[in-house]
């Protein structure tokens, strides 16, 4: 049985990814926080990407698949740990794989990458210029990574690294920032914008995870679910009310609560409420012959309150 | 609450469970109140845009009088024989809803048959399948678009929504960027207009853009330079042009210039100095031409590029001059 060793396994969608592909691999997960009860055929190591032993874990295991989701998406860690975690993590992590003799690496990007701008096509594909930083440096570590794996695909043609990026993640398990704001009973929206958003299943997202390893694809591919809604839409599918507000009182309160400590989220988040970053999910389609399961309606209804 | 957000992931998570999935699917397909707009049902209108169009519609819907009901009716008719793609909650990829554009739709239409009283020419020339509409350009403000619009649902057979590129600042506009995704408009991004084009939708293009827009009155039927990028995405795609001459706009917002330092402070592309506070009842011609079909590399350089939307200017000039010399008065 292949070695498949699942970064961030802790989380959410670690957890699914886990468990969806524990019957086909030897599945050895690391996590900076440990998971209570998991599947005893899987070995969880707590640790720390940053950490000299780490390395550890490659030299003891041996794993030949990869999959890499340890990253801080959220805003409540300081952002120097957050830009370790995720840029300095990842690099070690891709230096290990190119060390310890790894077939196969899947790294879970997303699609915020590209940004939300006002002159966005509906259908941005993978060559799209990851534009995030212009409006929202705070994300721009996520971008940094992607273009980091993006390297290591082409200077390691013998490793089949696919680059995922998915839309919008919905579920019961997994955390995102999408999420949470859905969630919300009153959810605050720029007064006069109400772009299109795609979203898909948690568990759409672990299967395509889970497909692009069977397959052993090579390359970075968006990926999207059963298609988009209007923001107002989707806050109504969820069983929330849209609060429409001035963007300037929205974007001054958010930065105010944010210096405070009260609202993880930086005021230029607003911009994915604002514009669409909406993406184009052919490529990985025709590689994989994926299609989602979970429909618009099943999706909202995961997070529905 | 917290009972039933379990039971319906548990529903999502057993996804090789057939009972599960069809418990899903039965929560799912539950009529949802919100869900269909009808006739008098404005919830859903939450934008000041929309909730004025839909108003709008509403009253007309409620209390008009029967020839308005029927033309509603005969929009609805029309929209919904056009060949569309829209999902579950009745929207297409790029936010098109087929409501907001029917009300949108009746509002032109009567600006299309009382205002404006348009002629058309020539539209049985749409080719079925995808399609790029080429128009001049003029009058201020993007009537002539709608007017092209409005003639494309109601005069054609079938019935062929356009689809509208926009500026990229458009998108910024609070409200309007609502409305215009709504009634069909996109970004005019080349992305946007290949995609439409590969969905098989006809995509209205003006290579002038402002230049034509807000140029002068003493300019009048002056076709201004064209862009290239309609070409190259019409090679690229395979795509029939149809040429159209719009005769009318031209005249409808006489201005005296264009007062740059306002528009550059307003973050505009231009500022025009129109001498009418509203477009005037001038009567609009719409030429369609004959397709136009053109072959070779969309990645040729300019000039050679250049020389095919030469013959589309002058196909459209062609159609200008011949609409005015039988244009007896400007504005009957």
């Amino acid at each position: 049985m292949e070695r498949l060793l699942i970064t961030g396994i802790t989380g959410g969608q670690g957890r699914l990814v886990a468990k969806r592909l524990a019957d086909q691999f030897e599945v050895i997960g690391v996590d900076r926080t440990p998971w209570e009860g998991h599947p005893h055929q899987i070995r969880v190591h707590t640790m720390d990407l940053r950490k000299k032993k780490f390395e550890d874990i490659f030299r003891r295991e041996r794993p030949t698949a990869v999959i890499h989701m340890a990253f801080v998406r959220h805003f409540r860690a300081d952002p120097m740990v957050r830009h370790e975690i995720n840029v300095v993590g990842t690099k070690r992590l891709l230096e290990c794989c190119a060390t310890y003799g790894v077939k196969k690496l899947v790294v879970l990007s997303s699609s915020y990458v590209y940004g939300a701008l006002p002159e966005n096509p509906y259908y941005m594909d993978e060559d799209t210029s990851l534009n995030v930083s212009r409006h929202y440096p705070d994300i721009r570590d996520l971008a940094e990574v992607d273009t980091l794996c993006s390297t290591f695909l082409w200077k390691y043609p013998e490793i089949a690294t696919a680059i995922l990026r998915p839309v919008n993640t919905l579920g019961y398990y997994v955390h995102s920032a999408i999420g949470a704001y859905l969630k919300l009973p009153w959810v605050p929206t720029i007064m006069g914008f109400n772009p299109m958003l795609q979203f898909m299943h948690e568990e759409d997202v672990a299967e395509a995870v889970a497909r692009t390893l069977e397959t052993g694809l090579r390359g970075v591919f968006n990926v999207a679910g059963p298609g988009a809604v209007p923001l107002k839409v989707a806050i109504r599918e969820t069983g929330g009310s849209a609060i429409p507000m001035p963007e300037t009182v929205a974007r001054g309160v958010i930065e105010r609560l944010f210096k405070m400590g009260l609202y993880h989220l930086p005021s230029a988040a607003v911009d994915f409420v604002k514009y669409p970053c909406t993406i184009d999910g052919r490529r990985f389609r025709d590689a994989t012959r994926f299609e989602p399961l979970f429909t618009l309606e099943e999706t909202f209804g995961s997070v529905r309150h | 609450m917290a009972k039933s957000r379990r039971s319906a992931t548990a529903a999502g998570n057993t996804r090789r469970s057939a009972t599960g999935r069809r418990r899903a699917k039965a929560r799912a397909a539950a009529p949802d109140p919100d869900h269909e707009l009808d006739e008098l049902d404005m919830t859903a209108l939450m934008a000041p845009f929309e909730t004025l169009g839909g108003l709008a519609g509403g009253i007309v819907e409620s209390l008009a009088p029967q020839a308005l009901r029927d033309l509603n009716q005969e929009i609805r008719e029309r929209i919904a024989e056009s060949p569309l793609a829209l999902n579950s909650y009745g929207y297409d990829p790029w936010g098109f809803h087929a409501d907001v554009a029917r009300r949108a739709l009746l509002i032109m239409t009567l600006f299309y048959r009382y205002y404006f009283r348009v002629q058309t020419y020539g539209i049985e020339n749409l080719p079925e399948g995808r399609l790029l509409l080429i128009s001049n350009h003029a009058g201020q403000i993007a009537i002539d678009a709608t007017m092209i619009g409005v003639a494309t649902v109601l005069e054609a057979d079938p019935p062929r929504p356009v689809r509208g590129m926009g500026e990229y600042w458009l998108p910024t506009i609070p409200f309007f960027n609502v409305f215009m995704a709504r009634a069909g408009g996109v970004v005019g991004t080349p992305k946007n207009c290949l995609d439409i084009l590969e969905h098989g939708e006809a995509v209205i293009a003006f290579p002038e853009g402002v230049r034509g827009m807000n140029k002068s009155f003493s300019q009048r039927y002056q076709l201004q330079e064209f862009g290239y990028g309609f070409m190259r995405l019409a090679l690229q795609t395979d795509t029939p042009i149809v040429p159209i001459a719009v005769v009318g706009s031209e005249e409808q917002a006489p201005s005296l210039g264009n007062f740059e330092p306002l528009a550059r402070l307003l973050g505009m592309p231009a500022f025009p100095l129109v001498a009418t506070p509203i477009p005037l009842p001038v009567r609009y011609h719409i030429y369609f031409g004959e397709p136009m079909e053109f072959r070779g590399n969309h990645n040729d350089e300019d000039e050679i590029i250049g020389k095919k939307v030469d013959q589309v200017k002058a196909r459209i000039n062609d159609l200008l001059q011949s609409g005015l010399r039988r244009r007896t008065s400007i504005f009957f």
